[in-house]
């Protein structure tokens, strides 16, 4: 009971913080809207067939997804635990009944409530600008999207905290949450199919826990597949990340 | 008095720097004790090595005889230095949000009134004063009704009269009970406020005791200033123009000196001499003298014994030692940190024998 009001505490403090800048909050969400706008909207399909953008709309959504559900939290926690330590206030909070895990669970849950609603944006703009024909999105898929987002969202937050606690700066976990970021972000099924990519480097996807979120969002939404394995394998990994991340956050050193 | 809080030996390096080097001290219940030094003292690590919010390399805290990471966080608080709360909330916000993180908490707007800033509760912690937001970081260090209360330089960044309103709720904590480990560069600070005072240097306990102990032990001896120079800015150009001249000439005492150098020495000089009649210890500096040892109601004699030697004087100023004095002399520089001190007076010829050797109480 006392850790859910330390929880709620510092994640109506965190809610307030971001819900008040009103430039992290405007690119927030036009970074989904751009996303599609350009990938789905502007660029073509090659006419000969194959290619980038060759696989039906709905292929795609598990990758507009992983673009918020990989960036956001990974330079917002990142560059929140930069902030926190460079304004001592991991040094204040360590003198306070709040853990680190509890910490990290307040600025994930805010996370997941923010990347839900790009989330919810970007399932939105796909009905409104693509052929979501193939997409099956009945109200219990969207429940499991919901949970794998959620899950995911956990995974890289943990991810962002090890960033934030081991890079020196803001501007250093930027830097390392864009060079981890980007690679993971076409190397993880989401937008390059994997027979694109040469046979020898195919089991070097399942290094990333990106590709475990777009098989299992594609399984459900798009193939129907099995995802049950995806699922799990990413709460596994999100549970390691987030018990690195929560025990790297710092108290002042 | 039980001590609430001892610490043994702490040594702490980073890199090749010792940020602490041999600290031992103790705090008592109810206590106010203040850590004094210039920056880069070790003032800082200490507090953090206090509260457990680093680990030293060697020596052991105890806080409520516990390991300052295992005390009951219910019971102690915590201002760190050069504190930057979560952005965007308001003065409310803040006080509120660090409440919510106990189990028990008081009232936050008796916080916002009791640190004075419960007009400006609903403005935003970046649009308050320098000395609101200090205030207000001092707030969110009292939402748990710390029984001890660190405050690393609590006043740093705040004007004179925001500064005095810290005093003054620094003061009725102590009074109503609280312990309180306070940091700052201020002597005029400890002095107010503190029941012992540490003097921090290069990581070393230079000395602990009552302010007034201190400067009774350490001090040296009162000042009794006489400007024989009229102090001008005329003046002081004159005479350092007469030292260029001086340093630039193979024969300097060949040199003239302007006239109202010449005078103000002559001046000095008939001071000093005419005060070898007395008992007091006197100095000559480029300005006049210094007599020391000069107790009040000896001042008037001092000044007879100028009027009867006819010696013309601008300024007489009397000045009792006082913790700066203290810190001069144990560390040889002042707390701000300033370059190294003059030596004036029989106060700075004597040995610190009996200063604190390695933080050592």
């Amino acid at each position: 009971m006392t850790a859910t009001s330390r929880v709620r505490a510092e994640a109506t403090a965190a809610w307030h913080a971001f819900v008040r800048r009103r430039t992290a909050v405007f690119f927030t969400f036009f970074f989904p809207v751009i996303l599609i706008l350009i990938f789905a909207v502007l660029v073509r399909t090659d006419p000969a067939g194959g290619g980038l953008f060759a696989e039906p709309a709905g292929y795609y959504l598990p990758g507009y997804l992983a673009v918020v559900v990989l960036f956001t939290p990974l330079s917002r926690v990142g560059s929140t635990v930069a902030r926190h330590r460079e304004g001592n206030r991991f040094e204040k909070l360590a003198t306070t009944p709040l853990t680190r895990a509890e910490w990290l669970l307040a600025h994930t849950l805010v996370n997941v409530v923010i990347i839900g609603i790009a989330g919810l944006l970007i399932l939105g703009l796909m009905v409104a600008v693509t052929d979501t024909a193939t997409l099956a999105l009945g109200p219990a898929n969207l429940l499991l999207v919901a949970v794998f987002v959620a899950v995911a969202v956990a995974l890289f937050c943990g991810f962002g905290a090890i960033l934030g606690s081991l890079a020196d700066s803001q501007d250093g976990v930027i830097a390392a949450s864009n060079t981890i970021a980007l690679p993971l972000l076409f190397l993880s099924e989401t937008f390059v199919t994997p027979d694109l990519l040469p046979a020898w480097f195919r089991p070097a996807m399942d290094l990333s826990p990106l590709t475990y979120f777009a098989r299992g969002v594609r399984d459900l939404t798009y193939s129907g597949a099995p995802f049950g394995d995806d699922l799990l394998v990413l709460a596994a990994l999100a549970v390691g990340f987030f018990a690195v991340g929560a025990a790297l956050i710092p108290r002042t050193d | 008095m039980t001590d609430v809080l001892v610490a043994e030996d702490l040594r702490r390096t980073y890199g090749d720097t010792a940020a602490l080097s041999g600290v031992s001290l103790s705090v008592g219940d109810g206590e106010v004790f203040a850590l004094v030094g210039p920056n880069g003292a070790g003032k800082t690590t200490l507090i953090r090595a206090l509260t457990g919010t680093t680990e030293p390399d060697s020596g052991s805290v105890r806080v409520f005889d516990s390991r300052p990471t295992a005390v009951d966080r219910q019971r102690i608080g915590l201002l760190p230095q050069s504190f930057d709360p979560p952005e965007r909330l308001t003065a409310r916000e803040l006080v509120t949000y660090y409440a919510g993180l106990y189990d028990e908490a008081r009232d936050p707007e008796a916080i916002l009134a009791e640190v004075g800033i419960a007009e400006s509760a609903a403005t935003r912690y970046e649009n308050l004063s320098g000395g609101q937001q200090r205030r207000t970081c001092v707030g969110t260090a009292l939402v748990n009704d710390p029984d001890l209360l660190f405050l690393d330089e609590p006043t740093t960044g705040v004007d004179p009269a925001g500064r005095r309103a810290l005093w003054r709720l620094i003061e009725r904590l102590a009074d109503e009970g609280t312990t309180v480990v306070l940091t700052t560069h201020y002597m005029a600070e400890a002095e107010r406020l503190a029941d012992r005072v540490g003097l921090l240097a290069d990581g070393k306990l230079a000395a602990v005791g009552s302010p007034t102990a201190l400067v009774a032990e350490h001090g040296g001896r009162t000042r009794l200033v006489v400007e024989t120079s009229d102090g001008s800015a005329e003046a002081d150009d004159e005479r350092a123009e007469a030292s260029d001249e001086a340093e630039m000439n193979d024969d300097a005492e060949t040199t003239d000196a302007p006239d109202s150098v010449a005078s103000a020495s002559a001046a000095a000089d008939a001071a000093a001499d005419a005060l070898t009649t007395t008992d007091f210890e006197v100095e000559t500096t480029e300005r006049g003298l210094v007599v020391h040892g000069v107790a009040p109601e000896d001042i008037g004699r001092v000044v007879g014994t100028l009027d009867d030697r006819g010696v013309e004087y601008g300024a007489l100023t009397w000045t009792e030692p006082d913790l700066e004095d203290v810190f001069l002399q144990l560390t040889g520089r002042s707390a701000d940190g300033s370059g190294e001190a003059a030596t004036i007076g029989s106060g700075a010829d004597a040995e610190p024998s009996n200063a604190v050797a390695e933080g050592e109480l």
